[in-house]
């Protein structure tokens, strides 16, 4: 116990280091843009700093902050969800096809019901593979690699057989709520509360994630079945029933991040290669391990990630730094790899990947 | 049950259940994907717009018959085969089959160590890469000798690209464990964007639109022979990768290296305690599984495309299912890739004469995997037919869903009934 304790305190420990280290070097980046304004990181810090980058940063975060805080709740609950990929996809492809495929239904905008369409056949999915992890016993790491397989053979299949190509056609975007005073702030107001609702929603997933995580009764019990889902079940508590939830929930803020990507940014689902949703999920698997299972954490690596996504993509539009985009492209995975090598022995939940059902052993 | 019987069940388990049971459960997945991707064809049928008339069950008409979907899918991977055994569909099928050994060899020497990689893809992508420049550069060099040198050298390359890059995340698992899941999955995006700069910046054909390498020479070419040219399959690679499937096996069963990247792919602890260097091992199996996916890539440029070109078909992400449908056992591996050639050829015919797109077989590749991943399916399945008295002492397999023998002797521990 206390060897696993010590380890898991020098991992904390390196995470602290590495956070600090990493706002450290932003920092002193920054100063230094701040002094020498017309080097080319005084030029870069003003990219990254302007209304433009980091809106957009926050708007490449819905997908993978929503489907992270889905994460942590099947992980938390004993179960791996490596599947977070196919979720993403799935939503993002129906939210666009329902909205294409109905008008407004009693007055609610097609868009909407694509939206909760979108999340519906997440959730379903999830569903599906909650029943074949602690129903049928299935191994998590496959079966996750499975519904991710599904997905990306499915949507574009759906595409090819109503749009005859694997992309949709262009629905149009949710566009964006402006928050009336709120928007008139100084730097924050324009960036926070001129936003995709999205955008929104995603505040919303992660600060709700947390407080149900650590406040409640239902956070409480996802905890203990991951950690001790014996001690759990032993209190009274049916584990599986607890599974099944964390499970649906991931699903369900998956569906709202696949959606938030297609119907909140583009628009239309592109379904070439990787699909449009192009690792996502497994980003946002790297970033709630990076975050330590805590849905600010993991809000806070997601912001992260799409950040250098973001200005990555600004990069491309200043023929000053005519970098190559395939090259520039790579920055994100190739930021996940670190991150994952630097934590790469991260706390996971004790019971997480077992089996477990009542009256083992 | 005496205890005779149960050492002798024990017994013809280890020996024989494990394959059989690996067998009767990649036999009743692949049964049970082709049900729900008939439902699939059905359903996503009724959304389609056809001038055809509809085929409709209950009401619902659809523009797609799977029954008919699943038959041309099969005439479609042989052709006339019995009038013409070398015609141009068999060539069709034989040609994706050779490339899912590869990746499928792959995937299964990593799984063989406990390891899983995703990465067959982005191994594949440098492999044919390197594959290519190597012979395009070494091409005019040899002019002459070049034949016979120019496609192992070519090979070579593909091998080698792919194992320093299936080492990476080995590497970064032994030794600073992060997760190879994920690892391979992100290097597979990478490679796919370095790909891309590398072609279009140093290597891009001068006169191409697509983002492409020049031509490789006519010597470094694997010729189709028995097929006619233009086929795209050269029987040369399907016997190397049959060599390959050969060797493999060989390694695995009869070595000392094999030993230790079973041993360690079963028990790491056990593994450790018996001297076996597990980081070693694991950087070493994850080199070797690269250096098959490599060598997949380099037959995919000398032996199909005669040039790399980005937008690689997904046959990393197919070599998966080979393995997982082989039960990661080499020699599995080759009818496990033959069903996918005839999957994946058949799939062009479907899309030709039903409409059906091809993509469906993207989506029979989950579904696959999905239902191999989970035995207890097929088990309490069996339950609803057998009834059995004994707890069900193996892990489980698919045979218990065609029922030949009276439950009394333990149908359950021989699941070669339904062959």
């Amino acid at each position: 116990m206390s060897v696993g304790r010590l380890r898991s305190a020098l991992d904390g420990g390196l995470r602290h280091t590495l956070a600090y280290g990493l706002a450290g070097l932003v920092v002193l980046a920054a100063l230094y843009g701040l002094v020498f304004p017309e080097t080319m990181v005084g030029d870069l810090l003003r990219l990254a700093t302007s209304k433009s980058t980091l809106g957009a940063a926050l708007r490449l975060a819905v997908p993978i902050a929503c489907a992270a805080v889905g994460g942590i709740f099947a992980e938390k609950a004993g179960v791996i969800n490596i599947g977070l990929e196919g979720l993403l996809i799935i939503s993002a492809f129906t939210g666009v096809f329902v909205t294409d495929a109905v008008g407004s239904v009693f007055s609610i905008p097609g868009i909407w019901v694509g939206f909760v369409a979108g999340v519906l056949a997440s959730t379903l999915l999830s569903l599906l593979f909650a029943v074949v992890c602690i129903r049928f016993r299935a191994d998590q790491i496959i079966a996750g690699l499975a519904v991710w397989l599904i997905a990306l053979g499915l949507a574009p299949f759906a595409a090819t057989v109503i749009y005859g190509s694997v992309n949709t056609s262009s629905v149009g975007t949710l566009g964006t709520w402006t928050i009336p005073v709120l928007s008139e702030l100084p730097f924050v107001g324009p960036v926070l509360f001129d936003a995709s609702p999205t955008v929104y929603l995603m505040f919303l997933v992660v600060g709700g994630g947390w407080y149900v995580l650590n406040r409640t009764s239902f956070g409480r019990h996802v905890r203990a079945s991951g950690e001790n889902p014996k001690a759990l079940d032993t209190a009274g508590v049916d584990v599986t029933r607890v599974r099944y939830l964390a499970i649906t929930l991931s699903g369900v803020l998956s569906g709202i991040g696949g959606v938030g990507l297609s119907l909140g940014q583009v628009g239309q689902f592109i379904g070439n290669g990787q699909t449009m949703v192009n690792g996502k999920g497994f980003i946002a698997i790297v970033a709630y391990l990076f975050g330590n299972y805590n849905p600010l954490g993991a809000f806070g690596a997601s912001v992260l990630f799409a950040g250098l996504d973001a200005l990555q993509l600004r990069l491309q539009q200043i023929p000053a730094y005519a970098v190559p985009s395939s090259l520039v492209q790579t920055i994100p995975y190739v930021t996940v790899i670190v991150v994952l090598a630097l934590v790469g022995h991260t706390r996971v939940p004790s019971a997480a990947g077992d089996h477990y059902e009542s009256g083992e052993d | 049950m005496s205890a005779r019987d149960r050492i002798e069940s024990g017994l013809r388990r280890l020996v024989a259940a494990s394959w059989a049971e690996r067998l009767g459960l990649s036999f009743a997945a692949l049964v049970a994907s082709v049900l729900v991707g008939g439902l699939i064809v059905f359903f996503s049928g009724t959304a389609a717009t056809c001038q055809e008339p509809a085929y409709g069950v209950f009401g619902l008409t659809s523009c797609y018959n799977p029954i008919s979907v699943y038959s041309v899918l099969v005439t479609g991977a042989f052709g006339s085969i019995l009038s013409d055994p070398f015609n141009f569909n068999v060539a069709l099928t034989f040609k994706e089959t050779t490339l899912l050994i590869f990746t499928g060899l792959s995937v299964a020497v990593a799984f063989r160590a406990g390891l899983f990689n995703i990465g067959s893809q982005g191994q594949l992508i440098f492999g044919g890469l390197a594959s290519a420049i190597t012979v395009l550069t070494a091409g005019p060099l040899l002019t002459g000798v070049g034949g016979f040198l120019l496609v192992p050298l070519g090979v070579l390359a593909g091998a080698l690209a792919g194992a320093l890059y299936g080492a990476v995340p080995g590497a970064l698992k032994a030794y600073a464990g992060a997760n190879e899941v994920i690892t391979t999955i992100m290097l597979n995006f990478v490679a796919e964007q370095i790909a891309f700069f590398v072609v279009s910046a140093y290597f891009a054909a001068p006169d191409s639109q697509s983002v492409e390498t020049s031509q490789i020479p006519p010597a470094a070419v694997l010729e189709s022979a028995l097929f006619g040219s233009g086929s795209d399959f050269s029987i040369v690679a399907f016997v190397g990768g049959l060599v390959l499937v050969a060797g493999l096996y060989y390694l695995i069963k009869y070595t000392a290296f094999g030993f230790d990247l079973r041993t360690s792919g079963l028990q790491p602890e056990a593994a450790r305690f018996g001297g076996v260097d597990a980081k070693r091992t694991i950087v070493s199996s994850m080199a070797l599984s690269g250096a098959f996916a490599g060598i997949g890539g380099a037959v995919w440029v000398l032996m199909v495309l005669g040039r790399f070109q980005t937008g690689v078909p997904a046959l990393g992400f197919d070599g998966i299912t080979v393995s997982i449908l082989a039960g990661n056992n080499p020699l599995g591996v080759v009818p496990a890739a033959l069903l996918f050639g005839v999957l994946k050829s058949g799939s062009l015919a479907v899309q030709l004469s039903t409409g059906v797109p091809i993509q469906l077989v993207g989506v029979l590749r989950g579904l696959i995997i999905l239902f191999v991943a989970m035995p207890e399916f097929f088990r309490l399945l069996g339950k609803q037919f057998v009834t059995t008295d004994r707890e069900p002492a193996v892990a489980t397999d698919g045979g218990e869903q065609t029922p030949t023998e009276p439950s009394s002797t333990g149908g359950t521990d021989d699941p070669g009934g339904e062959r």
